[in-house]
């Protein structure tokens, strides 16, 4: 036999010889809905906290937290994810922004964390997140008012721990930058893009 | 790189017109890929890829339609993590093609770009191909790709995706220039986490500066399985 096809044919007899195990991860699953499989509450809720055209896309999303429903457009020139428990009651508000244009105190503080965990990190994406009463958050949408309003930072980073290589992470942090939690967050395989 | 593109792009279609002039060839092509995740990012990557031609225009006629084996593939790289979205890794390469036989080393470096619904996969490679009784090739290749879910911004177990792709391969030979173009359509399907099926049109297009144009449409199906 061939040696190169010898070593080809050791190397894919190796391929198949264990089984990776698999740690903790965000587990998130979405699919598009049509508006009218969306709980009617929800979509009037959207439409008097965000009054004005929009082109809204509705998503059935399954997580480890159960299942939800998430309507996601722009505005303002700004991307906003809103989701909606099954009843169609609304759990949260996301707005993705700069992370510049957060405080220059809760930067520090984010960044406090980041160091402190990480050898290495860089980050990639921050969504503030409003959760609160669906009232409170209503009139803190259309009227301006915080009463009852709970901020929170949803940041994406990469981060490199001691020993290991630079992995994904979504990190949880509150109004002022304190860290909450992190998972995480797992890169769908690229091997056919790639090889 | 939107130009590298774009000349690529028009290099693929150029001569279209004048096709029955140049060589011309369609046919099947079934690939299989096995990727082993190792520590650290590290992965062990095996494929093999067959091509059976279907049609030939320059056959005698009689001969034209024909299911004939043109070439078998078999590559295995190991790849290193340099990121989560970028890699270097190395491969060899074996051709089984009548009175072709090659043998090929390979060198690449890979990024990726995610964006909130698709992604861009950017593929740079210098090979080297020593074939019996010719001088050695040396290639450059860059493939853009551009990866985008079909159903809902990500995509998730059971759902579809659409790939395409291009990559100019510029060729040295004995002195001789020469460039290649390959533009690929893709739709596949994420059968779990660690498997896809991938349904393609590859269209090749080479001998820009040699004699004979020659263009290869190839139905491509592929299954990539990852351990």
């Amino acid at each position: 036999m061939n040696p190169i096809l010898r070593i080809v044919l050791f190397g894919l007899f190796t391929l198949g010889l264990n089984q990776v195990s698999f740690a903790q991860k965000k587990i998130e699953q979405e699919k598009g809905v049509k508006k009218k499989d969306v709980p009617s509450a929800a979509v009037d809720w959207l439409n008097d906290a965000f009054e004005g055209k929009k082109k809204v896309k509705w998503y059935e999303e399954f997580s480890n937290e159960g299942r939800a429903y998430e309507g996601k457009f722009w505005w303002e020139k700004r991307f906003h994810s809103v989701k909606f428990d099954t009843l169609g009651a609304i759990v949260d508000v996301e707005i993705e922004i700069p992370f510049e244009e957060l405080d220059e105190s809760i930067r520090a503080s984010i960044r406090d964390y980041l160091q402190s965990e990480f050898e290495d990190y860089k980050i990639n994406r921050l969504q503030i997140q409003y959760s609160g009463e669906s009232d409170d958050l209503e009139d803190f949408f259309d009227e301006d008012e915080n009463e009852g309003i709970v901020i929170r930072y949803e940041l994406e980073y990469t981060g490199k721990l001691k020993g290991e290589i630079s992995k994904f992470w979504e990190g949880l942090f509150d109004h002022s930058g304190i860290f909450i939690s992190q998972q995480e967050v797992e890169v769908r395989i690229m091997d056919n893009l790639i090889f | 790189m939107r130009k590298i593109v774009l000349i690529s792009l028009m290099l693929g279609f150029v001569n279209l017109s004048k096709a029955q002039e140049h060589v011309f060839f369609t046919g099947f092509f079934p690939e299989f890929a096995a990727t082993k995740s190792l520590k650290n990012g590290q992965k062990l990557n095996f494929k093999v890829e067959n091509q059976e031609i279907i049609f030939r225009n320059l056959d005698e006629e009689s001969e034209r339609w024909q299911f004939r084996h043109y070439r078998t593939d078999l590559m295995s790289f190991y790849s290193w993590s340099l990121s989560p979205v970028s890699s270097v890794a190395g491969g060899i390469f074996y051709r089984f093609q009548d009175g072709a036989n090659a043998f090929r080393v390979v060198q690449q470096f890979a990024l990726l770009d995610r964006n909130r619904t698709f992604r861009i996969a950017h593929r740079f490679r210098t090979d080297q191909t020593f074939t019996d009784g010719e001088a050695t090739e040396f290639r450059l290749r860059y493939r853009l790709a551009v990866d985008i879910p079909l159903q809902g911004e990500d995509l998730d177990p059971g759902e579809y995706y659409l790939v395409l792709s291009n990559e100019p391969i510029f060729s040295l030979q004995g002195g001789d220039f020469d460039i290649e173009n390959r533009l690929v359509t893709t739709i596949g399907k994420l059968i779990s986490k660690q498997q896809k099926l991938e349904y393609s049109i590859d269209y090749r297009t080479d001998g820009f500066f040699r004699d004979g144009f020659r263009t290869r449409l190839w139905a491509k199906i592929g299954y990539f399985v990852n351990f």
